[in-house]
C-alpha cells in the first residue's frame, strides 16, 4: 500500500484559483472596485516594494501561509474605502483595516477548499519599507500581483507538503 | 435596545456600529474578544449579541456556548469569514440564531440586523 503525498507545489497551485476568486469578491463587495491581476510567478527572493503586509497562517489537513502586501497608498485607501477615514500614514487603524481585508480573502478562499478542513489564524501585520516575509525551505510560494483603483498589491500563497 | 458587538477588528466593529446607528440603535457595547464580551454579558442585560468567530483569548464559538449556558433565548448572530457548511452547522448546533458571512454588502448587513431588531422591539 502506498501513501499519497501531495507536494507543496500542488497544494499551493490548488489554492491559487480560490484566492483569485476571493480577492475579486472581497474587493468588489467591501472596497467597491475590481482588482486587475497583472502577474503570477514564484515569489522572488528579494523584498517587494511594499510598505505593509498582513500574514495569515493556515492549518488543518494542509498547512500554509497567505500574505497580502500593499503600498502605503493602497493601505491608506483600504481604510478610506472601509470607513471613509483618511489617514496620513500607516497607523493602527490602517493596519487593522488591511488585516481585516486579508482575513476576508483568506476566509473566502478556504471556503472553496472545504475538503481540507482549513482554519486560519488571526492576521499579523508587518510594516516598514523593504520588508520581506520568509518561508520554510520546502515552501515555494506563488505571488499574484495586482493593480487596482486603490493601488498596487500582491498576494503570496505558500503551502508545506501534505502527507 | 442594547447590543453587544464582538469583533477583534476595530474596522469591523465600526462598520457594524454605524449600521446599527442608522437603524436607530445607539446603545452598543463593544468587545475585542470573547472573554471581554462574556464579562460584559455577565454584568449587563443585552437584547442581541453580534459576534465574530476567529478572535484571540476566546473565540466566537466558545463565547456562543458560554452565552447559551447562561441564556437560552438571547439572539446571537455570528458575523464571520467562516463560510464552510460544516462551520455553519457547528454554529447552529451550538445555538446561534443567525449567520452572516464576510464579506457582506451594506444592504446585506442592514437586512440581517433589521431582522433581529424588528423581532426584539
Amino acid at each position: 500500500m502506498t501513501t499519497a503525498i501531495m507536494s507543496s507545489a500542488e497544494l499551493t497551485a490548488e489554492y491559487i484559483n480560490p484566492v483569485i476568486t476571493a480577492t475579486k469578491s472581497v474587493f468588489e463587495t467591501m472596497l467597491g472596485c475590481t482588482p486587475k491581476r497583472t502577474g503570477l510567478h514564484l515569489k522572488d527572493a528579494k523584498a517587494a516594494p511594499y510598505a505593509i503586509s498582513a500574514v495569515i497562517g493556515i492549518s488543518g489537513r494542509a498547512a500554509g501561509t497567505i500574505v497580502v502586501s500593499m503600498t502605503e497608498q493602497a493601505a491608506i485607501a483600504v481604510l478610506d474605502r472601509f470607513l471613509d477615514i483618511q489617514a496620513d500614514e500607516i497607523n493602527t487603524e490602517v493596519c487593522d483595516a488591511v488585516g481585516e481585508l486579508t482575513n476576508m480573502i483568506a476566509g473566502a478562499a478556504k471556503a472553496q477548499l472545504e475538503r481540507y478542513e482549513l482554519s486560519i489564524s488571526i492576521p499579523n501585520i508587518v510594516s516598514g519599507p523593504n520588508h520581506n516575509i520568509h518561508y520554510t525551505s520546502e515552501v515555494k510560494p506563488i505571488c499574484i500581483v495586482y493593480e487596482s483603483e486603490i493601488g498596487s498589491f500582491s498576494i503570496e500563497v505558500g503551502f508545506s507538503n501534505l502527507k | 435596545m442594547k447590543v453587544l458587538l464582538v469583533d477583534d477588528s476595530g474596522t469591523m466593529r465600526t462598520i457594524q456600529r454605524r449600521c446599527l446607528s442608522k437603524l436607530g440603535i445607539e446603545d452598543v457595547t463593544e468587545a475585542e474578544d470573547g472573554q471581554q464580551a462574556l464579562e460584559f454579558f455577565e454584568r449587563q442585560q443585552f437584547d442581541v449579541v453580534l459576534s465574530d468567530w476567529n478572535m484571540p483569548v476566546m473565540d466566537g464559538l466558545t463565547l456562543l456556548k458560554e452565552i447559551r449556558q447562561r441564556n437560552k433565548d438571547i439572539p446571537v448572530v455570528m458575523i464571520t469569514t467562516e463560510a464552510e457548511r460544516a462551520r455553519v452547522v457547528t454554529a447552529i448546533q451550538a445555538g446561534c440564531s443567525d449567520y452572516l458571512v464576510k464579506p457582506f454588502t451594506p444592504d446585506g448587513l442592514k437586512e440581517k440586523l433589521e431582522k433581529w431588531i424588528t423581532i426584539n422591539t
